[in-house]
């Protein structure tokens, strides 16, 4: 909703770290350095699956150089991210390894007074390698008798065997399945495909590690939670948590790559533990390529309906490649059975997810976390099915769509809540009419070279993972401010919830100034980190607003309430009477009796009485947990144009629409939303990281030449990508507010599909759809005609 | 295999010599012999350094021969081997008379390399990929090549050895690269197909026609990213030169330059995308040039 | 090693360093200076974010070796901004919601401006060509055109005094 009846909130505020920003003076983690600092690198293995017979690091000690082997560092078992709880969290890795599970798998940390040295110390380093067989595949991973990978995990306190390399298997059954298929009159079956794209954050990850005297750490990492690095550093390290301070930087985009603590962040901390020096890791971009990427997926997904397209049964089988380690698969899984079973009803409905460990770069969660791939299937599917059936499909979906009044699954089925408020019929229709839906070919239609089609998908994501449960929840959720006035009516607002750039902090200082009613301006930002911090969970599940906004806003009214109450006092009024309201020409809160005009002062005058008069600082710590997940509706409509000569699509239009509840950055807000139709092309169409099958080596060897992002020249132009926003309100979030971020990218791969579909009148199944792969169905769908009389692709199997 | 690369830093040291004047850097190149590289722009030679592919001990930069910038027109058009990709694309004389050699140029990946990145050395990279090298070959270029013992010229069919590898031999360097004059009823054009348009190219030709009437006199096409080296395809020249110009014989052209070519499969195409691909960009070059050849008689 | 006298201007002050040949602008700049506007982000030059200026043309200064610069006048992002008052591309960016995480954001500026020194009012077609290489993950470039392409309007901010 674009309102116009707030002050901060949807205005037109330069975001408060915007000068920084421009100016190159704002701060990421590689830009930390401290005194005496040295520079530390890491081995990393050039084998896929390699036992480690012996390390010799001698010849770098010899050079000056600390190194950090196996040996070094703690023998039990983490997790990298905390965000589940014990009983979901399996963990299985080290420091540093003693086995290579991929090609770049850290074994041992150097540090030395230079880069130069460190990276002459690293090539020094003598490691004799047992070379192990190489699993790429899924299918591989899955045979009798393949190499494991892990023979065990350590799961709540206890070893889990892992068999034939399976992560994590899920599943989850609602109503009778059988029963729904074998009343079903249609159905349909197709398997889709995703690809492994890498997160293409602009900043490699880094980290900073000083040791203090008091035995403790202060540290300076890329990260999405500052707490969360905190507790892991103190659990792996065995030191208290009020000795571990870890310091809030600016994140250079992360994309959910930095959820989980990121490989280089505890090398960094032991070799500074070791060195007796503070030090830095600064990774290249070939080594961040070899630590993070998304899941990629095969889904098997069938549904099946009543003669008019009723859906009254489903079944998807998802099965995910987590590559070395399991850094997430378990709520992974949940997450893509839990957005399937929230895009449209479904009486009965079996999912079945596994997650299978292979000998690749460790997969994580990425903006949308399992829902691109679900979004990709269901979509894709669902405008197949309203093609066969003959019905406009953004009817078909609006008539089936989980909406107002149905139950949510906020990535899983451990938070469920009701849906309260719901965009989606004004999305689609406003983006029908920017795109010119009703003017768009009938697929298959064309004939020249260059041939447009105009495609539609919708979705969502969830705006945090707030759920009822007193206990038993799978995921943890909540987050923390601070909000105190100062002696001049200015407030500080301090909170270690991560901006990752979309604007959440600037957002948040709007709410805050919006409650207490002085201008967006009043409210700063503060550094901050651990020590000075509430916890907050981490910036993912688009919670930042939501979830991070709401726990600033009890902060405020509690601040509200207390400016108030002493205001009342001063002027000699009773506290209901009181409103404040941000005077723009006085650049400050006005405090005033509506009844009684001449009882007024401004908030900066209260702060100086108070301050002068000792009467203390009016200040409010609050820590939350929404106990709801809502949807964040979004709405793709895109035209792309096929050249059929060349297999090449470019995207040439684009109207997307957000449901976000109230709009609190609105500018913001609309590039985010370009922003996900960016990511979202290179998901579609693009990228894509390339392995070898034997060696298990990136074919890029990390070198940023290869599953090339969009430029500007692949961007559509300016005035051809429309956005538009629901009028809604979230009666659960922070001033009708929810969330946005990952929703902006989860329809994309869909709508890119059915538009393909559309200008060509052919489905493509996996992304990326590239060049090759258009090439191939063009000339298949050729011999296909000339070989039959009837065109029409066969209709859905009648059962 | 991976080798644990650091691109943040250059890893191995090295020595650097910057000459005034090329007397000054064939002594340095008869010095140090083949522990030697020259650098020019270096957007190629720091990146192959970088990746650990080479490691030179002395690289020689020739930034500051202030001879080897100049692009001067007379009867052809010589252009100094420093002179920068960018301003090889806006020279008034490349873009009235060279369409070919302004669009390569100009389907350089960045602004930034192209204002970093040099004609020589793009050239002398060898690269079977490098964006100028089909648009010289298809305007038959001569590179002067100089060296403490003389000057030789070579022809740019023959300056490509293998990927990596020029004709330069030991001492010496590029000076310069020579187009002739185009004749009269000249057309040309250059196309390029990438993932993304910031990328090395999957497949890109340079062609060069001259036009008489509705009759092809002479032609000249050449493909880069399809075989070891930038190459010409005689075979669809031959089956051009004097026919008449139009869409059956171009696509005949197209056809045998797809067939003739030598592609591999790679991370960015497969080669039987390279060769469908090669067969469109061969044929759609051509269509420009015949027009622009029309358009260019008519001025 | 040998080491290398070095001198050039750096954001208009005469600098002095005694650099080996391997050493890259980017690092002198970042290591020896502590302006960290300039960003690693490849160290191939494929994704603009190390973008400065030398001698007034955009420069890759991840693959620029510091001994090269010897003599040139450089300009980082730090030094865009003269007398307290943002360039008016900074200030567009501000302006048109330019920037999301940052990153690219000062490679971005130094490319921008340098197509507004050559050309005050570049049409989309023109931004879209000049600015290829520029790569940027939040914002989808929308908005990152829009401000180049106002900036000719974007008119003056003082910064508050640090």
């Amino acid at each position: 909703m674009l309102s116009t009846e707030f002050k901060s909130v949807g205005d037109a505020s330069w975001r408060k770290d915007g000068i920084a920003k421009v100016t190159g003076s704002e701060k990421y983690a590689p830009d930390v350095s401290v005194d005496r600092m040295w520079f530390g690198r890491v081995l990393r293995s050039p084998h896929a699956h390699a036992r480690i017979k012996s390390v010799d690091t001698s010849a770098a000690e010899a050079l000056g150089a600390v190194c950090l082997t196996f040996a070094d560092v703690p023998q039990t078992r983490y997790n990298e991210r905390i965000v589940s709880t014990p009983p979901c969290l399996y963990r299985d890795r080290t420091v540093v390894a003693d086995k290579a599970r991929h090609v770049g798998e850290a074994l041992v940390g150097v540090a030395a007074p230079t880069e130069e040295l460190a990276e002459k110390a690293l090539r020094a380093i003598k490691i004799e390698y047992e070379v192990l067989q190489v699993i790429t595949t899924m299918e591989q991973a899955r045979k009798d008798g393949a190499e494991p990978i892990h023979d065990t995990v350590l799961l709540d306190g206890k070893d889990k065997p892992i068999v034939n390399n399976v992560a994590v298997q899920r599943t989850i059954d609602v109503g009778d399945v059988e029963k729904g298929f074998a009343e079903a009159e249609y159905v349909i079956e197709r398997s889709f495909k995703t690809s492994r794209i890498y997160h293409a954050q602009m900043e490699p990850k880094s980290v900073v590690c000083r040791p203090e005297i008091d035995g403790g750490i202060t540290v300076w990492a890329s990260t999405q939670s500052i707490h969360n690095t905190r507790i892991l550093l103190g659990q792996i390290y065995d030191i208290p948590l009020s000795k571990v301070n870890v310091k809030k930087v600016m994140l250079g985009g992360s994309f959910g790559s930095s959820i989980q603590m990121n490989s280089v962040t505890p090398i960094c901390v032991g070799l500074a533990l070791k060195a007796g020096h503070p030090v830095k890791i600064a990774t290249t971009r070939e080594e961040d390529m070899h630590d993070h990427v998304r899941y990629p997926s095969e889904i098997k997904l069938k549904l099946g309906m009543k003669k008019d397209g009723t859906l009254i049964a489903g079944e998807m089988h998802a099965n995910i490649d987590v590559g070395a380690h399991n850094i997430q698969a378990f709520p992974f899984l949940g997450g893509l059975g839990g957005f399937w079973a929230s895009l449209y009803k479904l009486p009965n409905m079996k999912y079945v997810g596994t997650a299978v460990y292979t000998n690749k770069t460790p997969s994580c969660a990425m903006q949308g976390f399992g829902a691109p791939q679900a979004h990709f299937a269901v979509e894709c599917l669902m405008d197949e099915i309203a093609h066969e059936l003959g019905a406009d499909p953004i009817d078909f979906k609006l008539n089936q769509y989980v909406g107002l009044g149905g139950t949510f699954w906020g990535q899983g089925p451990a938070s469920k809540c009701i849906i309260r408020s719901d965009g989606v019929p004004e999305l689609l229709k406003t983006g029908a009419e920017l795109i010119g839906w009703d003017k768009r070919p009938k697929p298959g239609s064309q004939t020249g070279r260059m041939r447009k089609g105009i495609g539609m998908a919708r979705g969502f994501h969830t705006s945090g993972v707030g759920h009822a449960k007193a206990s038993g929840a799978e995921m943890i959720d909540y987050s923390g401010a601070i909000v105190k006035l100062n002696e001049d009516g200015t407030v500080d607002l301090i909170q270690s919830l991560m901006d990752h750039g979309g604007g959440t902090n600037h957002a948040i200082s709007k709410i805050v100034a919006e409650e207490l009613g002085v201008p967006t301006h009043m409210v700063g930002l503060s550094p901050c980190d651990t020590r000075t911090s509430l916890y907050d969970v981490t910036t993912h599940a688009t919670r930042g607003i939501y979830a991070g906004g709401a726990a600033a806003l009890k902060a405020a009214k509690e601040v509200k309430a207390q400016i108030i109450d002493w205001a009342a006092r001063v002027l000699d009024v009773l506290p209901e009477s009181l409103v404040i309201e941000p005077d723009e020409d006085l650049g400050q809160g006005v405090i005033y009796c509506p009844n009684l005009a001449e009882r007024r002062m401004t908030v900066g005058e209260l702060a100086r009485y108070l301050h002068l008069n000792s009467l203390g600082t009016i200040s409010s710590s609050q820590s939350m947990r929404q106990v709801n997940c809502p949807p964040a509706y979004v709405s793709y409509f895109v035209e792309v144009e096929v050249d059929t000569d060349t297999g090449q699509i470019h995207t040439r239009r684009a109207a997307l629409g957000s449901d976000c509840g109230t709009v609190v950055n609105p500018a913001l807000a609309s590039g985010q939303l370009i922003g996900g139709l960016s990511k979202g092309q290179g998901y579609a169409l693009t990228e894509d990281n390339q392995w070898d099958p034997e060696t298990g080596e990136l074919v890029s060897k990390g070198f940023w030449v290869d599953g090339k992002t969009p430029s500007m020249s692949e961007s559509p132009k300016v005035g051809d990508i429309d956005t538009h926003f629901a009028h809604t309100y979230e009666p659960t979030g922070p001033f009708g507010a929810k969330g946005l971020g990952e929703a902006a990218k989860n329809p994309a791969a869909a709508a890119f599909g059915n538009a393909v579909y559309n200008a060509l009148g052919i489905r493509f199944y996996e992304i990326p759809i590239t060049p090759e792969k258009v090439l191939a169905a063009l000339a298949a769908e050729k011999s296909t005609k000339s070989r039959q009389a009837a065109p029409k692709a066969p209709a859905p199997v009648a059962e | 295999m991976y080798m644990n690369t650091n691109t943040r830093i250059i890893a191995p040291e090295f020595d650097f010599a910057q000459p005034k004047s090329l007397d000054e850097g064939f002594a340095l190149m008869d010095e140090h012999g083949a522990d030697a590289r020259l650098i020019a722009g270096g957007t190629d030679l720091l990146v192959q350094m970088k990746m650990e592919r080479i490691s030179p001990a002395w690289v020689i930069s020739l930034a500051r021969i202030d001879e080897l910038r100049a692009i001067t027109a007379g009867k052809g058009l010589s252009l100094g081997a420093m002179a920068s990709i960018k301003e090889v694309s806006v020279a008034a004389p490349v873009k009235a008379g060279y369409a070919a050699l302004a669009e390569a140029c100009n389907a350089y990946s960045t602004v930034s390399i192209m204002l970093m990145g040099t004609i020589g050395g793009n050239i002398c990279n060898a690269s079977p990929a490098a964006d100028t090298a089909p648009a010289l070959l298809a305007f038959d270029a001569v590179a002067v090549v100089k060296s403490a013992r003389g000057s030789r010229r070579v022809a740019m069919a023959d300056f490509f050895a293998g990927p990596g590898k020029s004709a330069l031999k030991p001492g010496e360097i590029l000076t310069a690269i020579e187009l002739p004059e185009p004749a009269a009823g000249s057309g040309s054009a250059f196309l390029k197909i990438s993932r993304v348009v910031a990328d090395i190219s999957q497949v890109c030709v340079g062609v060069s026609l001259v036009r008489d009437g509705d009759r092809i006199t002479d032609c000249r096409i050449a493909l880069g990213s399809v075989a070891p080296t930038p190459i010409r395809i005689a075979g669809a020249e031959a089956a051009l030169g004097g026919q008449k110009g139009g869409d059956a014989v171009f696509d005949k052209a197209a056809e045998i330059a797809a067939r003739d070519i030598k592609p591999i499969s790679d991370a960015r195409a497969s080669e039987s995308y390279r060769r469908h691909a090669a067969r469109i960009i061969v044929r759609d070059a051509l269509k420009t040039a015949w027009q622009r050849a029309a358009e260019g008689a008519a001025k | 090693m040998k080491k290398y006298t070095v001198r050039l201007t750096l954001n208009g002050t005469p600098r002095e360093y005694s650099v080996g040949a391997n050493e890259l602008l980017l690092n002198v700049i970042r290591e020896q200076e502590k302006l960290t506007g300039t960003k690693y982000g490849c160290g191939i030059g494929e994704c603009g974010a190390c973008t400065v200026h030398v001698n007034g043309k955009p420069t890759l200064s991840c693959l620029e070796l510091a001994v090269s610069a010897d003599g040139a006048d450089v300009v980082t992002i730090e030094g865009l901004a003269r007398g307290g008052e943002l360039d008016p591309l900074q200030k567009s960016f501000l302006d048109n919601n330019a920037v999301q995480c940052g990153y690219c954001t000062p490679g971005m500026i130094m490319v921008g401006r340098n197509l507004l020194d050559e050309n005050p009012n570049p049409t989309e077609d023109e931004v879209r060509t000049h600015m290829r290489g520029q790569l940027c993950r939040c914002t989808g470039y929308a908005s990152i055109t829009k401000a180049v392409m106002g900036a000719g309007s974007a008119g003056a901010f003082r910064m508050p005094a640090e």
